[in-house]
């Protein structure tokens, strides 16, 4: 019968039809969201290219020395690097040097990782080795928490609150440097001395949390020895002290608070990538070695770490890698100064930092804009080039991970 | 689809353009919104006026777009705003564009003042400064005829802070940035150790928290945290940054706040700008400036202004 | 580094000698936890505690001054001479400035007197000191306690007049200048306006007229009109329950209201608006998108060289720096498209930009595509959990490929959207630069949906609280005022920001318990 035969066929074709332009569908949607978010390289590129090419009169080309060399300047003696974008009817017209820029950027970035990792790859190999499985399931979250705390909050306690309070605490700031390190192995030590029983209430497993009242313990210790401190060693004031026999100025918008407040910021996505690489170890290596004699440092030290290494390595970079484009953080604890100085107490300014001020008000089309946005454009490369470095060296790792799993 | 979208931008248009501010029959109060369009330094100001219109004239109310000065005059030359507040006289360029459009300059109505003042930590035994002295704290090339630079705190004769200066001010693209380097520095550009703040009050808060700080901020942002150094002039006389010698014009870094109206010569304003325009010129309109921490206009200049617009009856 | 024998009499015990090593590692984590229980706290401490309406000293200096505020902060003297304590004195009108500082060796005496009051006012900011009198403009003066009394029912009544002006205005006179716009001036609408106008100006004559005599702690005398004051309390005279009510109050009034004194009081209700509507229309956008780009990436394209490569290349967009997306958004969407679009439709409004200038619309396209990564890659770990299985038994009931899809693999992969949208919203909630470049205000009163059509205005500009922050501590009058304000929007904005992540983490755990017993069929 025609009629029962031929409309299960059309609803077959149909359906197919249906398929095949949902197929379709998806993959034109599919691929264009794709090229959407890539396009953000190309757009930038595209606009930072008639710097260097055309010259049209509002946006007339730039060429690299005047951008990365130091440069003579009317009324100073010598040449310099200068980043003073100007309003357009300004009198001696803007200076465009942007490596006080890219100087800033890589060291606010240099000076949160001079922060972040040790704590990041501290807090990692405590949690893989010798956290107790209850209390690492709980710190994973927490410390996913701390990576999700806004960079303005961040900013704000860095620069309102945090340099402040360091500018008047400054011995105290390097009592607590000094005193923390010594401080935690003597409360070790002290715990080992402690008789067994005690000591079952406060397992090594559990550690991180009992050590918090050490902390604040210390930090009171700190208090107390801080005036002595700043009196014996430094006359009684640090920072005149600092600036006469280092020749270090201290302002209070520096660089280590950068570091701080970002380290702060960027510790958790390296601990939770380093925390993954150590504990994705197979369990046959580090419980051969334990079985051979090994303590389990001993064990990480040896073992664990040169087989997760390039795992440490990758978290470490991608922690590099928002390092440096965190924007809102440098913005309100740095001071913005564009300088060139290898102090870690002078202000720094970096590139993300300029691009959130003076982009909107740069005009667009013109010198000021596009250097902002070759700015954004070397941010881009350098964060995707970091990114996929560190995915690279995960993959391999992941690979090499099965082999030796298969292979015990 | 496209006309679709088209229709309901252009109902968005309408609305956002919607200025109903329809000049009703001369016994009915005004109504409407008014827009405005400019400076940043003064949305405070213009909130405040907003509010105390809405109360004279409850249908009437004020609608603010406060990003930057430079936004003012496009928006008056494209007639979407007949009100543009600007921190600084209008350039040239900008002038020129409004006359080709209307063939008749946009007036200018100065509504109150400001000025830019040179401050410290509350401690800083600092008495004064002259403009040669500024300009070498603050300056690299030194245009105002200082010698040598001064970098630390004992070059200013004094002997309590001890250090190195900090210098604080603000981001480069800033209103306050510009007069600043084009008044105090006589046109030079400023050191790259500035410590550049996107705001005033972050500038204040900076120098508070610091001993060997100095920075530049506008009048208003003034606190007993820090404090406010007077200027010297060549003379030798002493101006401190108060309200009064703002308005007798003997504070060296002052400068007008002004509203840009545009007024075609010879015809009256539309009622909710004259509205506007009598409560800003009004002794209540100046106490919101005193208020607010700016300095006021003299009685004679609110009057002779009044009388320029026409405002002449209904200014009380 | 000794090594100590891990069984003694059988039992199992733990290593004793790991060295230091282990003992600064385990001190990293818990100095991590530390600094993040301050943050929390300090937070929580100074942004709830700004509600708390606590105790006004009364100080006598040794000089015979005599103030009154509240103890901010303290500070230490040059040479050693002790510390300065900075008190918010308020009386601006009188004193020109809210702040004093005084040295703590000067205090003579300090004390709480219960008849001091607060009133909070329009203009001029707050008043502290005492109640003199009471001067209604009809009736007769009363002094003390009796003033006290009077004062509490006139403003309640106030609130009541306020809020019927604000309903006439809304109900009556808005609708009628609507009119008076679309039907030209026709005299009955005239008529009518002028007759509300009326009774709103008689209102607010109503209101007026009372006026209280003011009296600061060191004698000077003020005028206050009552129409002008918001609030009036006395703190040293108020029981913990009842400060806990005015708490309560003041957290409700900072959620449910609009800023004053250009963001250094006031509420932050437009900043919540801005920053939720901001998220939904993000999430309204990069959800479809973000789910349409992995289902191609996970199940249509082929899986060779080229997809690794674009899988790799997606996740590493998650990594860019949010700022170089808002340039991407400033110079596309603002300049490119907004630009485009006024020259066809709103030519009549150039030189001025409609949507060539930031606004809501660009803001949430730029958080979309800086948040897309982030969903794909979530919908992607949610497809590739499915057990092929599942997949292949639909094909082989005679499912074609979209069917399969949507009748099988996308309703098992929910909740993996669901976590990806979820994150995608806690990341954009947070970001504040990408939005100071594409349409962030420091100040819009008027919200961007509001009665004229068409309702949702996406070209207009939008308060964020993230921005907010930034804005009053850096942008404001003065930094001290806006701090507890600023530590208030911190505390909401981290709070708002760790309910979505939590959630995130539960639906997470949600799914892998989920498909832990799928993969036992």
């Amino acid at each position: 019968m025609p009629k029962s035969s031929s409309s299960p066929l059309l609803r077959r074709r149909l359906r197919q039809g249906r398929d095949r332009l949902a197929t379709a569908l998806i993959t034109a949607g599919g691929i264009g969201v794709i090229a959407a978010v890539m396009a953000i390289g190309v757009f930038l590129v595209v606009e930072v290219l008639p710097l260097f090419w055309s010259g049209s009169p509002e946006a007339p080309q730039v060429d690299l020395d005047a951008l990365w060399q130091p440069q003579t300047y009317p009324g100073l003696e010598a040449p310099v690097h200068r980043w003073q974008p100007a309003l357009p009817d300004s009198d001696p017209g803007p200076r465009f040097g942007m490596a006080p820029l890219a100087w800033g950027t890589l060291e606010a970035a240099a000076w949160s990782l001079v922060i972040a990792v040790p704590l990041a790859l501290g807090a990692a190999a405590h949690s893989a080795l010798f956290m107790s499985r209850r209390l690492r399931a709980h710190l994973k979250p927490t410390l996913e928490l701390m990576e999700a705390l806004p960079g303005v909050v961040i900013g704000f306690l860095a620069g309102l609150v945090l340099a402040p309070w360091l500018e008047r605490h400054l011995g105290l700031g390097l009592t607590l440097l000094l005193l923390l390190p010594p401080g935690l192995v003597v409360g070790g030590a002290l715990w080992s001395r402690l008789p067994a029983r005690i000591r079952r209430w406060l397992p090594l497993g559990w550690s991180a949390l009992w050590l918090v009242p050490w902390l604040l313990l210390l930090w009171a210790l700190a208090r107390w020895l801080a005036p002595g401190v700043e009196g014996w060693w430094f006359g009684g004031d640090l920072r005149g002290w600092l600036a006469a026999t280092l020749g270090l100025d201290y302002t209070n918008r520096n660089a280590i608070i950068v570091g701080m407040a970002m380290g702060f910021a960027v510790m958790p996505s390296i601990y939770a990538l380093a925390e993954d690489a150590l504990s994705g170890v197979p369990s046959s290596l580090s419980e051969g070695a334990q079985a051979l004699g090994a303590t389990r440092w001993q064990t990480l030290w040896r073992v664990v770490l040169p087989a997760a290494g390039p795992g440490v390595f990758s978290a470490v970079m991608i922690g590099a890698g928002r390092a440096v484009g965190e924007t809102m953080i440098v913005l309100m604890a740095s001071g913005n100064t564009a300088l060139m100085t290898a102090s870690p107490f002078d202000g720094l300014r970096s590139m993300a930092a300029s691009i959130a001020i003076e982009l909107p008000e740069a005009a667009p089309g013109g010198t000021h804009y596009r250097l902002l946005l070759l700015a954004a454009l070397l941010l881009f490369i350098f964060t995707f080039l970091v990114n996929t470095l560190a995915e690279v060296v995960r993959t391999r790792l992941r690979r090499r991970y099965r082999r030796l799993g298969v292979s015990s | 689809m496209l006309p679709a979208l088209r229709r309901s931008l252009l109902a968005w248009l309408l609305v956002l353009a919607g200025a109903w501010a329809i000049p009703v029959a001369a016994d009915a109060p005004p109504v409407g919104t008014l827009d405005t369009v400019g400076s940043d330094t003064m949305a405070g100001l213009m909130l405040r006026w907003g509010e105390l219109l809405g109360r004279r004239y409850p249908g009437l109310r004020v609608q603010l777009q406060a990003s930057g000065s430079a936004s003012a005059p496009p928006a008056l030359t494209a007639g979407t705003t007949l009100v543009g507040p600007m921190s600084r006289p209008m350039t040239e360029p900008e002038r020129e564009a409004f006359v080709d459009r209307f063939g008749y300059p946009p007036r200018a109505v100065v509504v109150a003042q400001d000025a830019l003042v040179v401050v410290v930590h509350r401690h800083n035994p600092l008495a004064s400064l002259s403009r040669r002295q500024v300009d070498a704290i603050f300056s690299e090339t030194r245009r105002c005829g200082a010698a040598k630079g001064i970098r630390r705190w004992q070059a200013l004769g004094l002997s309590q802070p001890k250090g190195r200066i900090v210098l604080h001010g603000r981001n480069a693209v800033s209103g306050t940035h510009g007069l600043f380097r084009r008044e105090a520095l006589c046109g030079g550009s400023f050191r790259p150790e500035v410590n550049e703040h996107p705001g005033s009050a972050a500038v204040v808060a900076a120098v508070a928290d610091d001993p060997l700080a100095i920075g530049y901020a506008g009048l208003n942002h003034l606190t007993p945290s820090v404090r406010a150094v007077p200027l010297r002039d060549a003379a030798g006389r002493l101006h401190a940054p108060d309200p009064q010698a703002v308005r007798r014009g003997a504070y060296p870094l002052a400068r007008d706040l002004r509203l840009y109206v545009n007024q075609p010569p010879g015809e009256p304003l539309p009622p909710a700008e004259r509205a506007f325009l009598a409560l800003v010129l009004s002794d209540e309109g100046q106490a919101v400036v005193d208020e607010l921490g700016f300095a006021s206009l003299s009685a004679s200049t609110l009057a002779r202004q009044r009388r320029e617009l026409g405002l002449v009856d209904d200014g009380a | 580094m000794k090594v100590v024998a891990w069984h003694r009499s059988g039992r199992v015990r733990l290593p004793r000698g790991e060295g230091p090593w282990a003992w600064l590692a385990a001190g990293s984590v818990s100095l991590s936890l530390l600094l993040l229980a301050l943050l929390l706290m300090l937070l929580a401490t100074r942004g709830l505690g700004h509600f708390w309406p606590s105790d006004v000293d009364q100080v006598t200096l040794a000089d015979g001054r005599v103030l009154a505020g509240r103890a901010v902060k303290e500070a230490p003297l040059p040479d050693d001479q002790g510390m300065e304590r900075l008190y918010r004195t308020d009386n601006r009108d009188l004193d020109g400035d809210i702040w004093e500082w005084v040295p703590v060796p000067d205090i003579e005496t300090l004390s709480q007197p219960r008849d001091l009051v607060v009133l909070e006012r329009r203009r001029w900011g707050a008043f502290i000191g005492r109640l003199v009198a009471w001067l209604p403009a009809q009736g007769e003066r009363r002094e003390g306690a009796a003033a006290w009394d009077a004062l509490q029912a006139r403003l309640a009544a106030l609130d009541r007049q306020r809020d019927a002006i604000a309903r006439l205005r809304e109900e009556s006179l808005l609708p009628l200048a609507r009119r008076l716009e679309a039907e030209g001036e026709h005299p009955r609408t005239v008529r009518a306006l002028t007759e509300v106008q009326a009774r709103i100006r008689a209102l607010h004559e109503a209101m007026a007229g009372d006026v209280l005599i003011l009296e600061s702690v060191d004698g000077r005398r003020l005028r206050q009109p009552v129409e002008e004051v918001l609030g009036a309390m006395r703190p040293n005279a108020m029981g913990p329950g009842a400060k806990l009510v005015a708490w309560g109050d003041g957290v409700w009034r900072f959620l449910s209201e609009g800023p004053r004194a250009a963001n250094a009081e006031g509420g932050v209700w437009p900043a919540i608006f801005g920053t939720i509507l901001l998220v939904m229309l993000m999430s309204l956008v990069v959800t479809p998108f973000g789910v349409l780009a992995a289902v191609y990436l996970n199940e249509v394209a082929h899986q060779g060289r080229l997809t690794r490569l674009v899988r790799i290349g997606v996740r590493n967009l998650a990594g860019v720096p949010s700022i170089v997306y808002g340039v991407f958004g400033l110079g596309v969407f603002v300049y490119g498209l907004g630009g485009r679009l006024d020259q066809w439709f709103f030519e009549d409004s150039l030189p001025s930009p409609t949507f060539g200038t930031g606004g809501l619309l660009w803001a949430s396209l730029t958080l979309a595509l800086l948040t897309l990564p982030v969903v794909i890659v979530a919908t992607e770990e949610g497809l590739a959990r499915i057990p092929d299985r599942q997949r292949e038994g639909a094909l082989a009931l005679g499912a074609t490929r979209l069917e399969m899809l949507s009748r099988v693999v996308l309703p098992m992969a929910t909740p993996a959207m669901l976590t990806g949208m979820i994150l995608a919203v806690a990341r954009a909630a947070g970001e504040v630069a990408p939005l100071m470049l594409v349409g962030v205000a420091k100040l819009a009163p008027q919200v961007p949906v509001d009665g004229d059509f068409p309702f949702l205005h996406l070209e207009r500009k939008f308060m964020h609280l993230g921005y907010h922050i930034f804005d009053a501590a850096f942008h404001g009058n003065d930094v001290q005022a806006a701090m507890p304000l600023v530590y208030a929007t911190a505390l909401l904005l981290v709070l708002v920001i760790l309910v979505l992540n939590l959630t995130a983490i539960f639906l997470r755990h949600h799914l892998r318990s989920r498909h832990g017993s799928l993969s036992r069929y």
